[in-house]
């Protein structure tokens, strides 16, 4: 049996890629299972799906922990340290970075053993696509890996997207880019053996009352700790050329990340900013504009 | 219930408006934020940005109430974003919650073990589903008992925490996860959206106004109007939420904008029951001009154009401002 993971976020089409390699799969005459991890689904949040696929019926069930293949949607996740994407990883499985580095380069930088296979699905979302939801992309990175073939894989992208969109011009571009990204996947070789789970991996705890088993926590307005600027795919920067202090993005910005400096200019606080784009849709002076995520410097001057 | 009212009003109107200093700009806006970044929401939640700044106007002496729904997520422990207290309850039972929590407040201060002072302001926080359906009842139970609290309802017009499910409060043609636009209704939601405005009105509640995201001076003037009086101040922030309306997360202010300039979104007050409009556009845009930015009306344009539903929607907004003959 195959077993492969998803991490992504929220609104990048994580649980649809999933389903797009599982109904390859089961068109190519595997049986097959694929589903998300269900909690709290939104738009930016770490989200993980599975898939299974076997040729005899699949009788396992629940999340994948040992998996032959991680396929890794937004690669801000590889550091954060509630997720870990790639553990569990079998010996010799596959890990799929969706980045523009090489795969030496991302090995260097998030310390991964095991196969890397790298490619930039986001800009080639944002080329056919025009926007960055990568499930079919991510499906067929999937697909190649998993080893199915290209008509399987152009089918199931018909079938899985036809049942969310009625058009049919997005459709077909959802099938353009897919093979796009089937066809640049070099053909690779799955190392891992199929390891039987000896005993139970349930972890049972003494009950504690809640005075020990929980701390005691009264600090207020800590969501910053959280650093929810991992979540962008674009960047908002600044111009303060054409900047009239007029406060209009600062009364826009949901999340209250745009602060005002000493001599009354707004900045963003890009520890924090989740890169919705409001003020740059309602800066009036044009003085914010966008650029994506991977191209920013690491820190751009307040 | 009328004539409950009739006697309690009495009484109550004897409250004469006093003067508020009203705020005319974005620059007036309070700077303290009491909702601090690092929430789970969505990017580009225009609820978060409702509570925002309703959240500069109340300050920090504040209990929230908050029923199940997207915000019951801004609080997971360990993490807050507020700077004050915060009670969780079931979707149908906040304002019997913050019952309780003012009733308590109330011994605490009578009994000198609380400065008046130190007092807190109790402030319901809920979504559409628990102010539109669920917890109807209990809010016409804690208005009619003149409770004296804040209700703070984010209204993104469906049950967006769990998939955009429809609610009392989608509005007809919507697409939801629970009326997917097909064979047997290919409009979507069929049903009218509720208006919770004039059930509460019919409270005669000392205040209670609509809000929006994208006019934070209304909001905080309003605010500032309702903090004169003792008893039920209530609130609904119309909420574009990007992934359930099928918007961009950019996009969230424009369309906030366009709900009140189209006049799908009254902006208006009642003290005691007399409903007073605050922002009148003086011309008003095309419904469509707002319908067509979203995924969740994109099946009245495409494949076919569904005339009849899109004059529809015209007509009814067309139909409330000529009730309030407001309509140029």
């Amino acid at each position: 049996m195959l077993r492969l993971r998803f991490h992504g976020r929220g609104g990048q089409g994580v649980k649809v890629a999933s389903r797009v390699l599982g109904t390859a799969a089961f068109l190519e005459g595997y049986y097959a299972q694929d589903f998300p991890l269900y909690g709290a689904e939104r738009r930016g949040a770490p989200i993980a799906a599975f898939t299974r696929i076997s040729e005899e019926p699949i009788m396992e069930r629940g999340v994948i922990s040992e998996p032959d293949i991680v396929i890794v949607m937004d690669k801000t996740l590889l550091y954060d340290p509630r997720i870990m994407p790639v553990s569990g990883l079998k010996k010799g499985g596959i890990v799929f970075i969706n980045t523009p580095q090489s795969p030496e380069e991302a090995r260097a930088e998030y310390k991964i053993s095991g196969q890397i296979i790298t490619l930039d699905i986001t800009k080639i979302c944002l080329d056919i696509l025009e926007r960055t939801i990568l499930s079919s992309l991510a499906g067929a990175v999937a697909s190649k890996i998993a080893g199915l073939r290209e008509d399987s894989l152009k089918e199931a992208v018909e079938k899985v997207i036809s049942e969310i969109v009625t058009d049919r011009v997005l459709i077909e571009k959802n099938i353009e880019a897919s093979l796009y990204c089937f066809n640049a996947i070099p053909p690779v070789e799955l190392k891992t053996a199929e390891v039987i789970q000896k005993g139970s991996g349930v972890i049972t705890m003494p009950f504690e009352t809640a005075g020990v088993s929980s701390p005691a926590l009264n600090a207020t307005g800590n969501t910053p700790l959280r650093r929810t600027g991992n979540w962008r795919v674009f960047r908002p920067v600044w111009n303060y050329d054409a900047c009239t202090r007029c406060m209009i993005c600062v009364a826009r910005c949901p999340d209250g990340c745009i602060l005002v400096n000493e001599d009354g200019f707004p900045y963003t606080d890009y520890d924090n900013c989740k890169g919705c784009l409001i003020c740059v849709e309602e800066c009036p002076t044009k003085t914010l504009e966008k650029i994506r995520e991977v191209h920013a410097k690491k820190v751009i001057g307040k | 219930m009328e004539g409950n009212g009739e006697i309690e009003g009495d009484s109550r109107k004897g409250v004469k408006e006093m003067e508020i200093e009203r705020i005319k700009s974005i620059k007036d806006l309070p700077p303290e934020e009491n909702v601090l970044p690092g929430t789970p929401t969505c990017a580009g939640c225009g609820g978060l940005l409702a509570l925002r700044h309703c959240m500069k106007a109340l300050g920090k002496r504040v209990v929230i109430v908050n029923a199940a729904g997207c915000f019951t997520l801004l609080s997971i422990y360990p993490f807050t974003p507020f700077k004050n207290s915060w009670l969780y309850t079931a979707m149908a039972c906040a304002p019997a919650g913050a019952q309780g929590i003012r009733d308590a407040l109330d011994i605490l201060v009578k009994k000198s073990r609380l400065d008046p002072e130190e007092d807190l302001k109790v402030v319901v926080l809920t979504g559409d589903g628990a102010a539109y359906d669920m917890g109807l009842s209990s809010t016409s139970g804690a208005i009619y008992r003149n409770l004296d609290f804040y209700y703070i309802c984010y209204d993104n017009e469906a049950y967006g925490n769990t998939g955009f499910q429809r609610s009392g409060a989608t509005p007809f043609a919507s697409k939801t996860g629970t009326t997917p636009p097909g064979r047997i209704s290919p409009i979507g939601s069929e049903l009218p959206k509720k208006d919770l405005f004039e059930i509460w009105n019919s409270h005669k509640p000392p205040y209670l106004a609509t809000i929006s995201p994208a006019h934070p001076v209304d909001l905080i003037n309003k605010f500032k109007k309702a903090e004169q009086y003792k008893g039920p101040k209530l609130f609904i922030a119309l909420s574009p939420c990007p992934p359930g309306w099928g918007i961009d997360s950019s996009y969230s202010v424009k369309l906030a904008k366009l709900a009140v300039d189209t006049g799908i979104w009254a902006l208006k007050e009642a003290v005691f029951g007399e409903v007073k409009h605050t922002v009148v556009p003086k011309r008003f845009k095309p419904v469509e001009d707002y319908l067509k930015e979203q995924g969740r009306f994109a099946h009245l344009f495409k494949p076919v154009r569904r005339e009849e539903a899109l004059n529809k929607i015209q007509e009814m907004v067309n139909e409330y401002w000529n009730r309030h003959k407001l309509l140029l």
